[in-house]
């Protein structure tokens, strides 16, 4: 599924445009950065409540290409700046991360590998 | 590729820690220029920034480097940190001695040493209270040696 498809179905607020045509292969959740560091996959897209700058680390050294920021948190500024630099798609939901992930799961495609 | 090993060096300094990772992104980008593949490049890249951070929010700051070699790549991070009391309880999953304040950040799950094992293939911690921790890392190239890569473990075991 294409993040510009994801950002369309699932309504989102985009603070980074990245790349909408990048296909996602997978999906996970989690406010740990170092969770994600041993988690996440080259493709995927990230969902979590955390907000500063190393959020775009993270998502580059794992190359993620896709971070939804769930239960209506606010990007800090660096964050959506670094996120534009990186290609990165940087998009926020006032769901929470159990309902965003819902929501996605009910469209019918079932992001995993 | 090359032959001389080739040796990049930063300065990781305390201060801002939502500012970590960014000797980890340069060791990145320099691994990829270097045309190392890419699932070299993403555990290096988990090594690194473990590394830097554990420098940062348990020593205030160090040094991280990395020496490429046509074979393998090594990263190093030292610091004049106040030492692991006991590298057993520091390498279960879970323990950390993080504050809560760097918690709230996402920092200090307690999985720094545990991934950057897991991604390399040898790793060697020399450390003494009071005086600091040097940790060195290595990860080889050859994939018949790489049977210690972590995301092929998970894969195995789903």
């Amino acid at each position: 599924m294409k993040i510009s498809e994801i950002v369309r179905q699932l309504d989102l607020k985009t603070y980074s445009a990245g790349d909408g045509e990048r296909e996602i292969s997978g999906v996970v959740s989690g406010d740990l950065l170092s969770f994600i560091m041993a988690e996440a996959r080259e493709g995927w897209m990230w969902i979590t409540v955390q907000v500063h700058l190393n959020v775009a680390a993270v998502a580059v050294l794992k190359d993620v290409p896709f971070v939804l920021l769930a239960s209506g948190r606010q990007p800090e500024k660096d964050l959506v700046e670094r996120c534009a630099a990186e290609g990165i798609t940087l998009a926020g939901t006032p769901f929470s991360s159990y309902e965003a992930a819902g929501r996605l799961w009910e469209t019918g495609q079932r992001l995993r590998e | 590729m090359f032959e001389a090993p080739y040796v990049e060096e930063y300065s990781v300094q305390a201060g801002d820690f939502t500012a970590i990772g960014e000797a980890s992104t340069k060791f990145r980008a320099t691994l990829k220029m270097l045309g190392i593949p890419s699932e070299i490049v993403r555990r290096a890249a988990v090594v690194a920034y473990e590394a830097e951070m554990n420098a940062l929010i348990h020593a205030g700051g160090g040094t991280l480097s990395m020496t490429v070699t046509p074979d393998h790549l090594e990263i190093r991070a030292a610091d004049r940190g106040p030492g692991i009391p006991d590298i057993a309880l520091a390498m279960q999953e879970g323990y950390s001695t993080a504050s809560d304040e760097i918690r709230e950040l996402g920092f200090g799950a307690g999985m720094g040493l545990p991934n950057i094992e897991r991604n390399s293939d040898t790793m060697v911690i020399d450390t003494e209270v009071g005086a600091g921790t040097v940790l060195m890392a290595t990860i080889r190239f050859s994939a018949a040696e790489n049977q210690k890569s972590g995301e092929g473990r998970q894969a195995a075991e789903q």
